[in-house]
């Protein structure tokens, strides 16, 4: 099984990466930015283009950090992107769990790249929730979920899929 | 010493806990390494890269790995018993030809319909799949797509047309003017009438709507206001931007637009918002069309991998139906071979001589009967051999107690005095006993097993055959009679016995001779009735010898004178001599039968020989004497006087045989382990002729004319008085030699005695 790991991670050795991971705060509340680079490939693209829905997941989480003891999880929160091309109109339509606007709808694929690929502005914890001068630790990471083949063939042809990733969990470490 | 064996055992042990250790590591690390190699392969050559989800793939691994462990399992089986086949087959080892006919079989069976199947299933394959991609499958639906996109552009670009013209008409009659709402409103009414929208909406630059008009249709229905963000977004070149909304009664198009038209959403004073209902049925249609598009582009992006999918799953099911018909191929062909096998295993310990084989295998076919029948023949072969086994212990036991008797019988002939041979119905010698060997001098191997035929010759051939023709005719079963032979010079006398042998039946079965050796009985009777003559011959005649003798001299005496006749004197003379001569006779006569026993006394021989010797050294010149002795002369319990006459008479009688010159020779010699000492006296006169031997020793034979014939008897009786013995042979070249064996002492008992 080691074996197999190890093939594994070096099949998926070029790899999705979250950067511009930013931690800032308004009046009120925690909020984070990021993005994910190298997500999409062009046979993702062409896959897009074929009607095939993607979704990108950001899991982040948001940790109080505590010496000699296992760190204390504040907030967990899982948010989704997810793009459908309507061929018919020619349109992209990017849905953000994390945006009350609704859909977007563009026609432009850098643009629908884009909104797929950034979170932007996302509050995760009020700010009245943390105290002066503690520990607090930011763990993200971004996916791609599962991509269900047409006509149940995911049945069939178990070991063939459109395209995966999986970042690494990364961390953004800060005293409040 | 046990401890050693206890060690020795303990290291065979651990070595082979090495030995299996070695193999297990051995095995996990083949295992390890083909699991790595099967990895790296399948990710080589179904190289999806990072597009395969995390749990799929490592499923997709341990799938694939476990099915190719199992395939190469099968794999190793097949060659395996393939590698052992061949093995078998070069060994020659029972049952390999039929195994592998069979083998072959099952895999020319099974090989060529699986590669017919095989490429016809990838050949269908691939003809079906390129079939569904076709061409013009693909063209019909990109023509019917791009009907349903023209629906939506040509709905956009008629609106653009309408609300170009609009934006002009309203900028060019200050419709927006607050005071000109109400103008606003009846011109967007008439617009909407006139160019049969189904909507028109005005919104103020800041996403108020302003007025709206609607069609009949969308009268009973809410119109909802677009959002401010929605038309703020950034109007493309074209100047219009399409929005769509499902709303029950069909897909609500609206196209909105800037007024003037061509600004940016930013420098817009009011934005028009054009709206289209699209019936549902179409709507239904085109998402129809949109969809099939769709499906079919994803399963064109799937051709490769379904393929590849499909040519995976075929080649190993082809492998697997390969496999699996070789491996049923052994497996019947082990049930078919094994039985034989073990089969052959029971006949070949069978013709070893194990019959205490017994197959034990339960089959209803037709091998199944064969092993019962072999089975009830190795029974009945084992229960025939228990009872011939017992037979033959039978007639062991009984051959033992034959041998027994015939051991007893052997000792009993071995040990009897009297010589026993026996001839078989064919007249070969069938057994000789020692005292036969002896009395005949005869070597047993150079007569056993040979007729009587080829042995005997001349008159004794004659005796046989006559004798043996009246045993086997006349009811007479036993014959006697005395034979008289010379054996190696010796003369001897035997009384034989022969008896016919026959069974129950009166078959005859060959005879048996008993002899008994009377030489030196018939020599005493005749020694003993020769001296009662000689004492009556003495006493008879000598009492008138001595009248004759002094009425002869009284003749002569008284007449001798007044005769005057020489006759007279010659006859009366002759008359005095002769009776003189038959007195010396008479003497001798008497002396023979007077002749006194022995009176042994210790003493040496040699010393006698040569006295002997020196009688007669002087007298005969042209007589060489020798006279050879050996160191080891024990002294002999002797009659001096008695010896010293033997001597004298056979040194006489030598001399006598000796007509001219020639040579006597004594030997004088020591036996230690007879215990005798032997005395030789040889000359090489004229010889003694076998008839001569025979009698030689008996009184008055003699071969010289002058002399009684008692020499040699005297000798004879000497000798057999001094318990020792003499006889006669010939002497080789010529002449004749007569050896006398006295017995010894030893010399110390001697020198005790003396």
């Amino acid at each position: 099984m080691a074996i197999i790991f190890c093939f594994y991670s070096l099949a998926f050795a070029k790899k999705a990466v979250l950067s511009n991971i930013i931690v800032t705060n308004t009046r009120d509340d925690l909020l984070v930015y990021m993005n994910v680079e190298g997500a999409f490939t062009p046979k993702m693209k062409k896959a897009i283009l074929s009607g095939v829905p993607a979704t990108f997941s950001f899991f982040i989480s948001f940790y109080q950090v505590r010496n000699f003891w296992f760190d204390y999880k504040i907030r967990d929160v899982k948010v989704t992107n997810t793009i459908k091309y309507n061929n018919l109109k020619e349109e992209f339509v990017v849905t953000r769990s994390w945006e009350k606007s609704g859909p977007q709808v563009t026609q432009s694929f850098d643009e629908a790249q884009k909104l797929m690929t950034e979170i932007d502005s996302l509050k995760i914890v009020p700010l009245k929730q943390l105290e002066k001068g503690r520990h607090y630790q930011l763990r993200a990471k971004a996916e791609l979920s599962k991509v269900t083949l047409p006509f149940y063939l995911h049945y069939v042809l178990f070991f063939v899929s459109l395209w995966d990733f999986e970042t690494d969990l990364y961390t953004v470490d800060f005293i409040y | 010493m046990n401890n050693n064996r206890y060690n020795k055992s303990a290291s065979i042990l651990s070595k082979e806990d090495k030995k299996r250790r070695k193999r297990e590591i051995i095995i996990s690390v083949v295992i390890v390494a083909v699991v790595a190699l099967l990895t790296f392969i399948e990710n080589r050559i179904i190289h999806f890269g990072a597009d395969i989800p995390v749990s799929n793939t490592i499923l997709m691994f341990i799938l694939i790995n476990i099915n190719l462990l199992l395939l190469i399992l099968l794999i190793f089986l097949v060659f395996r018993n393939l590698v052992k086949l061949l093995y078998d087959r070069k060994r020659k080892v029972m049952g390999t030809k039929l195994r592998t006919r069979l083998v072959v079989a099952f895999i020319a069976l099974s090989l060529l319909p699986t590669i017919v199947l095989f490429f016809f299933s990838i050949n269908f394959i691939t003809t079906s799949i390129e079939f569904w991609f076709k061409v013009p499958v693909e063209q019909a639906l990109e023509n019917s797509l791009d009907v349903g996109r023209s629906v939506y552009r040509h709905s956009e670009e008629n609106s653009r047309f309408f609300m170009e013209r609009i934006s002009y008409q309203i900028t060019s009659k200050h419709l927006l003017d607050p005071k000109n709402i109400k103008a606003l409103s009846r011109y967007i009414e008439i617009v909407q009438r006139e160019f049969n929208f189904n909507a028109v909406e005005i919104y103020a630059d800041n996403a108020a709507r302003i007025t709206f008009a609607l069609a009949s249709e969308l009268e009973d229905k809410p119109l909802d206001v677009i959002s401010a963000d929605n038309l703020q977004k950034r109007m493309p070149p074209k100047g219009v931007r399409t929005i769509s909304e499902r709303i029950p009664s069909g897909e609500l198009v609206r196209i909105i637009g800037t007024v003037p038209f061509g600004s940016t959403s930013a420098n817009a004073r009011a934005f028009i918002v054009l709206a289209k209902l699209i019936p549902p049925d179409l709507v239904k249609k085109m998402s129809s069309i949109s969809r099939g598009v769709e499906e079919y582009q994803q399963i064109k992006l799937l051709k490769k991998p379904i393929q590849a999918t499909y040519y995976i799953t075929l080649s190993i099911v082809a492998l697997l139906v390969v496999f699996c018909s070789v491996w049923f191929g052994f497996y019947l062909a082990k049930t078919i071979t094994i039985p034989i096998k073990v089969l052959a295993e029971g006949i070949r310990r069978v013709k070893e001589g194990d019959l205490s084989v017994n197959i034990a295998m339960v089959a209803d076919d037709e091998i199944g009967s064969l092993v019962d029948s072999f089975n009830k023949m190795t029974r009945d072969l084992r229960i025939g051999r228990d009872q011939l086994e017992l037979s033959a212990r039978l007639l062991g036991e009984q051959n033992v107690e034959i041998e027994k008797r015939r051991q007893y019988m052997e000792i009993v002939l071995k040990n009897v005095s009297a010589g026993v041979i026996t001839l078989d119905a064919g007249g070969f010698i069938s057994t000789i006993n020692k005292s036969a060997e002896k009395m005949l001098n005869l070597n047993p191997e150079n007569i056993l097993q040979k007729s009587y035929k080829t042995l005997l010759s001349g008159q004794l051939l004659e005796l046989s055959e006559e004798v043996i023709n009246n045993l086997r005719t006349s009811r007479n079963n036993a014959a006697e009679l005395p034979l008289k032979l010379t054996i190696d010079g010796r003369p001897m006398s035997f009384i034989m016995h022969v008896n016919a042998l026959k069974d129950d039946t009166g078959k005859h079965m060959g005879m048996v001779m008993v002899f008994d050796d009377l030489t030196e009985l018939e020599k005493a009777q005749r020694m003993v009735a020769w001296r009662e003559v000689a004492r009556r011959i003495a006493h008879e005649v000598k009492n008138p010898l001595t009248p004759i003798s002094l009425s002869a001299q009284r003749l002569k005496r008284k007449y001798s004178e007044q005769v005057k006749e020489p006759v007279f004197d010659e006859c009366t003379q002759t008359i005095t001599d002769h009776v003189e001569l038959i007195r010396n006779l008479v003497d001798e006569f008497s002396a023979f039968a007077r002749f006194p026993t022995a009176d042994p006394k210790p003493c040496e021989l040699p010393p006698i020989i040569e006295e002997t010797l020196a009688l007669y050294k002087e007298g005969n010149p042209q007589i060489h004497f020798d006279f050879h002795v050996t160191e080891d002369i024990p002294p002999l319990k002797l009659d001096r006087q008695q010896i010293k006459q033997a001597m004298i008479n056979l040194v006489d009688n030598a001399i006598g045989s000796i007509r001219n010159e020639g040579c006597i020779t004594i030997s004088l010699s020591h036996d230690p382990i007879l215990k005798i000492v032997r005395v030789e006296v040889a000359d090489d006169g004229v010889g003694i002729s076998d008839e001569g031997k025979t009698r030689l020793f008996e009184p008055y034979f003699s071969t010289k004319k002058a002399g009684m014939g008692l020499g040699l008897t005297i000798v004879s009786t000497i000798i057999a008085d001094h318990d020792g013995m003499i006889r006669v042979q010939d002497n080789k070249p010529k002449g004749a030699k007569f050896v006398i064996e006295l017995p010894a002492q030893s010399k110390n008992s001697g020198k005790q005695g003396v």
